[in-house]
């Protein structure tokens, strides 16, 4: 039962950074960013590049977040806010565009085969019954700072309450003298970083291949959907919601019903059931799960 | 060298369709579908299906139509009160769980290893003749497919269809249904790319699941923004520019001497970097959607 928890809490941490990241750049940039999971993998292969040169792994991954973020402000200021000017689906069918180059830039640079840190082996640790290795606990660790750093920032600074004002009325927030070019270019910072971040989590706990990006893509819109498009924190609760149904989708035992011993769905099904849900939140809930703000007709 | 360009020439005229097929959803609609690809998997799909189980190849042709109009219809159904952007992650959803389907159900689909030995079109003549055959069977298909969207999108159901885009609250005021617009709009557009897909699975006899991978809808979707959103022609010209451009990578990679990986890299570098470049630099695309002129109500 705790092995169970720590599996959905570990596909939690694959999913919630990346998931914060693509909410809280809607939030003040008005579109889903695609390439964001590229980030990700940007993140977690630059990382393993770096420190298969020879740097120690902190370095490593220190220079690849900070890298990557600088990456998703420049790729900002000269491409989506150009596109953005167009419209919000151009930008969107850009960024798809921009992920297909990034995949490009992969193949090219590390090629197909998936790669790895070298990180010392260590026996797994038994807790309550659950096998937890060091790497996972070391990824998990990483992602409740980046929250608990993020949620600072957020909620409890000028700057944050600055983003919240933009986020909320651009227009009014201007006009009170609220930098709003700025914000923007701070929040993509933040998002790049924080989807940096998400992928070196998740280089920790195996391997990364160039298709890490891609395979991100569904699972993360849907927790980003899920807690709301615009709103970072609901973003958590989605990833979770999210790898809660892919773990128990995949390791319930479904005999019984069927009248035969073992019967389990293929762990393919995994995220074809997150997509369904994916779906069905957005017949009914299209505004996320928690938005209880009433429309106005 | 001649076999390899009609070769080259089948598959662009094949394209051509599905392109024809996503510029009237997006181009003519403004309708953002990332699962092209689901319906023309529902074309080969259908003549794949109608193999296995012996049914012949007119109800497979039937099951493939029927199947396709019926997910478009569903796909504007769950899409009725959607923004764009959202529609498009729906459709992208909902396209990779049919995939996902079609990779696990083997009784059905015979999952990873696809079906096999599906009977040529024109069966009866030999290889030089019956390739030319179906060069002129796909060539007049794909002009036979332009004049109906040329048809469609010059008389009075184009021009509420691009009031439906444009003003779709004026549209509603003036009476248009836009749910049912966007119904049919699907459904009729998904016809072309179940042919398009039927045709596909007796050409090259084989139909598998990683045919209908995601990356294949983007391609369609650089083709139709590469040849101008929203012009028939332009979207015919953008898949022949991009296949021919496609099939010519091998040689140059040969030429220059790169490795294998190269020709993926390069085929993801055009089509993303062609989408960047002509969203930037020339919106409107190769052949600009005309606005106005001479009409046929």
């Amino acid at each position: 039962m705790f092995q169970f928890l720590v599996d959905v809490l570990m596909r939690a941490c694959d999913l919630m950074l990346v998931a914060i990241g693509m909410s809280a750049v809607y939030s003040l940039m008005k579109f889903p960013n695609i390439a964001l999971v590229q980030y990700a993998a940007t993140g977690g292969i630059l990382a393993i590049v770096l420190q298969k040169i020879g740097a120690p792994v902190a370095v490593a991954i220190v220079f690849a977040v900070v890298l990557t973020g600088l990456v998703a402000v420049i790729l900002n200021e000269f491409l989506f806010n150009r596109m953005l000017k167009i419209g919000s689906s151009t930008a969107m069918i850009g960024s798809l565009a921009v992920s297909l180059v990034f995949s490009a830039a992969f193949l090219v640079t590390v090629g197909p085969n998936p790669s790895r840190f070298r990180l010392p082996v260590s026996k797994p640790i038994r807790i309550l019954d659950a096998r937890i290795t060091e790497p996972q606990l070391v990824s998990f660790a990483i992602v409740a700072v980046a929250l608990g750093v993020f949620a600072l920032l957020y909620f409890r600074t000028d700057l944050g309450r600055c983003m919240r004002a933009t986020s909320t009325n651009e227009v009014l927030a201007d006009a009170t003298g609220i930098n709003t070019a700025r914000m923007k270019t701070i929040i993509v910072l933040i998002s790049g970083v924080m989807a940096a971040l998400g992928g070196v989590a998740i280089a920790l706990k195996g391997e990364v291949d160039i298709q890490i990006g891609m395979d991100l893509l569904l699972p993360v819109f849907a927790s980003a959907i899920l807690g709301g498009l615009g709103n970072p924190f609901g973003a958590v609760a989605g990833a979770l919601l999210i790898s809660l149904v892919e773990t128990v989708v995949t390791t319930i035992n479904f005999g019984p019903l069927m009248g035969q011993v073992v019967v389990f769905l293929p762990v393919a099904y995994a995220s074809a059931i997150s997509f369904l849900l994916l779906v069905a939140a957005l017949l009914w809930r299209p505004r996320g799960l928690f938005v209880s703000e009433v429309k106005r007709v | 060298m001649s076999d390899f360009i009609i070769h080259v020439t089948i598959m662009s005229g094949l394209y051509a369709l599905l392109a024809l097929s996503l510029n009237l959803q997006a181009g003519l609609g403004g309708l953002m579908n990332f699962g092209q690809i689901a319906l023309f998997a529902c074309g080969t799909y259908g003549a794949a299906i109608a193999f296995h189980f012996d049914f012949g190849a007119v109800s497979g042709f039937v099951l493939a139509v029927l199947a396709a109009a019926l997910l478009g219809w569903a796909f504007a159904s769950v899409g009725r009160n959607l923004q764009a952007d959202y529609w498009g992650i729906v459709t992208l959803a909902l396209a990779e769980v049919i995939r996902i389907i079609a990779t696990n159900e083997d009784w059905l689909t015979g999952g990873a290893q696809g079906i096999g030995g599906i009977p040529p079109l024109y069966a009866g003549l030999d290889g030089q003749t019956r390739q030319l055959v179906i060069l002129a069977t796909v060539l007049l298909l794909v002009l036979a497919a332009g004049l109906f969207c040329r048809h469609l999108i010059g008389g009075r159901y184009g021009l509420s269809i691009k009031i439906m885009r444009e003003e779709p609250q004026l549209a509603a005021s003036l009476g248009y249904d836009t749910i049912a617009l966007k119904r049919q709009l699907m459904a009729v557009s998904s016809v072309l790319a179940a042919v398009s897909g039927f045709l596909f699975a007796h050409y090259v006899s084989f139909v598998g699941p990683e045919q209908i991978d995601s990356s294949e809808t983007f391609l369609i979707w650089a083709m139709i923004v590469v040849g101008g959103l929203g012009n028939n022609a332009g979207a015919i010209v953008g898949a022949f520019l991009l296949q021919f451009t496609f099939a010519f990578i091998p040689f140059v990679k040969d030429w220059i001497g790169l490795p294998s990986e190269y020709v993926a890299a390069g085929r993801l570098l055009l089509t993303g970097g062609g989408l960047i470049a002509f969203i930037l630099f020339r919106q409107s695309g190769i052949v600009p959607e005309r606005v106005g002129g001479r009409r046929y109500v």
